[in-house]
């Protein structure tokens, strides 16, 4: 015990005095939340479209004007006598839609009337969206305007839970807490770790009598220290600035941020241990550290969206489990009762990443 | 000065050399040790008794610091039995201190946090880790540093504080691995009083490693290393023996001529080595009288001028080189392929003709003055030193005079020109080797002497034939698409003089050149230096290794940036005032003690079982010497002038300086 503590005041000691870390381990993650926090939209809204209105009905006037009042679609510029293509082409908007010129005729003698829509399927999400907002407008404009056939004998009432305003910030910013905690710590860790075989000062603690998990657990304990102020540092200023709060128990996220940092921080040892020096560690932490926490972490993608087997990937990614457990305290609120498992599986995969990292270690030697 | 009594413990002193003693603290026997398929250790047999201290010499890439990192328990050993204090090295590690050879401290501590780790890693008691804190800092002169971040304190402070650290645990072995490399001459004599005390006042068992040779010297017992196996073991004085030859200095004022006819015309093998230095010829010989007779008789032959020729003990650089060369592992010697046929005038003697001149030079960094006044004169042809500790001034007046950094006031004149010193032009003729000369680690050795004598111009007709000789002359012959990181130091720095000097420049600087290299390597580094000046290049060399000095024609000693002493080795050596004493007593440990009480700490230094000492006046001081030591009981074996060495002269300007800057009680 004294040497892990001699070992983690050390630790303390360095990252007090290098002023660049210092900086790496507060304004890296700040700056992280604010990009993540403002820049990720993931709804449609204000889609530059163009209309060609054939017809000149008054059906196909209120059609298009129906279209413009669902704050979703926006005219785009565009002289009503060029191909429509061309509106796509040059990307001046994402769709366009043409009204035949028997349109409202069709209507009025009870015939199926046909509407063109072209959409830009470059971005393949985006394309998916505007194609059914169109169709969904264009079901409820007929059912307005009575023209459905046959009156449905089901009318659905949706209620959304959880997040009824859908606010976005609700859905990104606890995940952006999972994936800060998820790189920041694990870099600095990692950073502590390769150091000290880069300068051969390692060698100090192979000549006395530390232990391997003495070592590492002495780190880890700094490095928890450090992520806990990096932790309250982050989600403080997350909540203020994007107006979110506990709903229900936080005792589960609050032990959770605890398990999750020390799960990351050995991650970041486990890479230092492999590293012989600072920029491997620091491309190691980057690349695996980033892609797992965002993109198989359910943060951005659903993880029901991932196919097989790179769906099993996600089981071992720290992050998954924490951003259930940050979404669960901020939005849903079901407590204890719906994440521990969660909890569980993050206690389960420190234990395993501290293992690798002992293990690699070893019996504190140079390699033969 | 306050009158200390000696007490009994000072004076109980464990007898390293006692045979009774059997104690054997480490015992090596069979080992081997192979990465992949490289052997480093083959076959290594010794033991270290308690409170010796055991030198491991031998050039890079012996296998010195393979056996360290054992004894060390940091590293596993292939094949062999390995015992520290009866134990497993790696079951002894508490009980161990080791030094390895990077720094072991960590630079972005200070003082205290760095002792206060290693207490911790070792688990020393809180009571008992202030208690030895304050010893070991007070014993290193640290203690007024102890908020003092390790990385702003000086090579000698940062290797005394490592040890420090080392000791904080109080253990009974100490592992050295080239300590004193990069350290100044005053920290290094100061560091070594301390290790001499350790081993003979606490019966501390020492280790140590080290490429030089003067600090063989202070070793009880020394091995030589090379390829993996120990050559031979002995102390130093059996080591000198076994050699079974005998040192001639020669001075003459025709050294080219001398060495020539020395080793080219000598035909019996009474003379059996030539080596040259700054103003005199080392002539190893089997008989002291036929030697001295053959060379006279030589130099008559010739009509060459002898002024004395005396005789000295061999050195152990002799010992080292000797046995190496036995082993066919020298060097070879390849002439330079000159293109140029270089040879100015040499022997003009008026000041326009310096290649390197400086009058009232002076250098300041905000309100800090790192260069005043210096004078530098350097004729073609001449080897030039600057000589001082770290800090002194040394690097920033070699970037002065190669107009790399502006000056503050002063003149300069380089190969005779005054106003632009970077002309391209002029640069074409200059040669820099820096201290940390920037080969690039990532490109292969071919690929950096391309690079280079592209960028210095060598006309590329040329460039394979210069190539080759680089790649000949380091002995890299078919190695030269290694990548240039994969290189020991040692032989980084010979390539890189050999990429400063392609071009056949007119004047060489170099930085520290041979920081690094083994005593081999080093000799053919100054055959090469040598070769250059005779062909008329003027070079002028930093170093703070005093011992190599002896190479130079002419010298200055630079202490806080201005010049102290300037002259011949042997003018330097002659103006020392005083004299110095070799004296060998009972209790070396305990009579130091003694006399430090009575003079300036410097005057006094343990060389293994004998005692250096100053004295100013020995006509007066011997006998008060003689009487002191025989009021404490101790017997004096043998008492005799010595001379000095450049080291000492240096130490001993130095020290005077400071106590005259700063005047105490007498």
């Amino acid at each position: 015990m004294k040497r892990i503590l001699a070992q983690c005041t050390k630790e303390l000691a360095q990252f007090r005095r290098d002023r660049l870390t210092l900086a790496l381990a507060f304004i890296l993650p700040v700056m992280t939340l604010f990009i993540f926090g403002f820049a990720i939209r993931l709804e449609a809204k204000n889609i530059a479209i163009v209309v060609q209105d054939f017809d000149r009905s008054n059906l196909s006037r209120r059609y298009t004007e129906g279209l413009y009042q669902t704050n979703q679609f926006v005219p785009a510029q565009w002289s009503g006598d060029d191909p429509m293509q061309d509106a796509l082409d040059r990307g001046i908007a994402k769709a366009a839609v043409i009204i035949p010129p028997d349109f409202s005729r069709g209507i009025a003698a009870g015939k199926t009337s046909q509407l063109q829509v072209l959409i830009d399927g470059t971005d393949v999400n985006n394309a998916r969206v505007i194609k059914n907002s169109i169709q969904a407008f264009t079901r409820s404009f007929l059912q307005d305007q009575n023209l459905m056939s046959g009156t449905s004998k089901i009318t659905p009432r949706l209620r959304l839970w959880f997040n009824p305003g859908r606010r976005e910030s609700l859905y990104i910013v606890p995940g952006v807490f999972g994936v800060i905690l998820a790189i920041y710590p694990s870099l600095l860790a990692a950073l502590a770790m390769s150091r000290e075989k880069e300068q051969g000062t390692i060698l100090q603690a192979y000549a006395s009598s530390i232990s391997a998990a003495e070592l590492l657990l002495g780190k880890c304990l700094a490095y928890l220290v450090v992520g806990i102020g990096q932790a309250i540092f982050v989600i403080g200023l997350g909540c203020a600035i994007f107006r979110i709060w506990f709903v229900g128990d936080p005792s589960p996220f609050l032990i959770g941020t605890g398990i999750f940092l020390i799960a990351s921080i050995m991650f970041g040892l486990l890479i230092g241990v492999r590293a012989n020096n600072r920029s491997v560690a620091v491309q190691g932490v980057a690349t695996a550290g980033f892609l797992l926490a965002l993109l198989l972490s359910g943060f951005i993608y659903p993880l029901s969206n991932i196919p097989f087997p790179l769906s099993l990937v996600t089981n071992i990614v720290p992050a998954r489990y924490f951003i259930e457990i940050s979404r669960d305290a901020f939005v849903r609120g079901t407590g204890w009762e719906g994440v521990w498992v969660a909890q569980v599986c993050l206690v389960v995969l420190a234990f395993v990443l501290f293992n690798i990292a002992r293990r690699i270690l070893g019996r504190m030697q140079l390699p033969g | 000065m306050t009158q200390k009594t000696v007490t009994n413990s000072q004076i109980t002193e464990v007898r390293p050399t006692d045979p009774a003693a059997s104690d054997d603290v480490i015992r090596v026997i069979g080992l081997h040790k192979h990465y992949d398929r490289v052997a480093a250790v083959q076959g290594v047999d010794f033991s270290v008794r308690r409170g010796e201290v055991f030198g491991l010499i031998g050039p890079d890439g012996a296998g010195k610091t393979t056996t360290f990192h054992i004894l060390g328990g940091v590293m596993e050993a292939t094949a062999g039995d390995v015992q520290v204090l009866g134990q497993p090295p790696r079951d002894a590690r508490l009980k161990i201190g080791y030094l390895t050879q990077q720094f072991s401290l960590y630079l972005d501590l200070s003082i205290d946090e760095n002792l206060r780790y290693v207490g911790g890693l070792r688990q020393v008691p809180d009571r008992q880790f202030s208690e030895r804190r304050e010893k070991y800092l007070r014993l290193m002169n640290l203690e007024k540093f102890g908020d003092r971040l390790a990385g702003e304190l000086s090579g000698g402070m940062k290797q005394k504080l490592a040890l420090c650290c080392a000791l904080v645990s109080q253990p009974q072995v100490l592992l050295l691995d080239e300590p004193t490399t990069g350290v100044d001459p005053v920290s290094r004599r100061e560091f070594w009083d301390v290790l001499a005390a350790l081993s003979s006042e606490e019966g501390v068992t020492i280790v140590v490693a080290t490429p030089y040779l003067d600090e063989a010297e202070r070793c009880n017992r020394v091995a030589l290393m090379y390829d993996g196996q120990i050559q031979q073991i002995g102390t130093p004085a059996e080591l000198r023996n076994s050699l079974g030859l005998h040192r001639l200095e020669v001075h003459t004022p025709q050294l080219q001529a001398a060495e020539q006819v020395l080793t080219t015309l000598s035909e019996s093998d009474a003379i059996v080595d030539v080596q040259t230095f700054g103003d005199r010829l080392d002539v190893l010989v089997s008989d002291p009288q036929t030697g001295e007779s053959q060379v006279r008789e030589l130099f008559r032959q010739n009509h060459l001028q002898a002024d004395t020729i005396e005789l000295a003990e061999p050195t152990l650089e002799n010992v080292f080189v000797t046995r190496l060369r036995q082993q066919g592992s020298a060097p070879e010697f390849f002439e330079f392929p000159r293109s140029r046929g270089g040879n100015r005038n040499v022997t003009t003697g008026s000041s326009s003709d310096f290649a390197i001149y400086s009058h009232n030079l002076n250098r300041s960094f905000g309100s800090f003055r790192a260069v005043k006044n210096v004078n530098v004169e350097v004729r073609y042809g001449e080897i030039f030193g600057l000589l001082g500790a770290n800090g002194a001034g040394k690097t920033t007046t070699i970037k002065m005079l190669c107009g790399l950094l502006p000056i503050s006031s002063g003149d300069i004149s380089l190969g005779g020109e005054r106003g632009n010193l970077r002309s391209s032009e002029l640069r074409r003729r200059i040669g820099y080797m820096s201290q940390k000369f920037t080969l690039y680690d990532d490109l292969t050795i071919l690929q950096n002497l391309e690079f280079y004598s592209g960028v210095y111009g060598v006309p590329r007709r040329l460039r394979r034939e210069k190539i080759d000789w680089v790649i000949a002359t380091c002995g890299l012959d078919g190695r030269e698409t290694m990548l240039t990181g994969q290189l020991p130091g040692g032989w980084k720095q010979r390539v890189a003089f050999g990429a400063s000097v392609m071009h056949e420049p007119d004047i060489l600087f170099l930085d520290e050149p041979t920081s690094g290299v083994d005593p081999l390597a080093r000799r053919q580094f100054w055959k090469l230096i040598n070769d250059f000046a005779r062909n008329g290049t003027a070079v002028l060399v930093t170093t703070h290794y005093l011992e190599e000095a002896e190479q130079c024609n002419r010298m200055s000693f630079m202490v806080a940036g201005e010049i102290v002493t300037e002259g011949s080795p042997s003018q330097i050596k002659a103006s020392q005032p005083g004299q110095l004493i070799e004296v060998v007593i009972d209790q070396t440990q305990a009579a130091s003690n003694l006399l430090k009480q009575q003079m300036e700490s410097w005057r006094v230094s343990i060389f293994a079982d004998r005692l250096h000492i100053v004295l100013d006046d020995p006509d007066r001081d011997i006998p008060i010497v003689r009487s002191l030591l025989k009021s404490a009981n101790l017997t004096i074996h043998s008492l005799r002038p010595i001379p000095f060495s450049l080291e000492d002269a240096f130490i001993g300007v130095v020290q005077r300086l400071a106590q005259s800057a700063t005047p105490e009680e007498p």
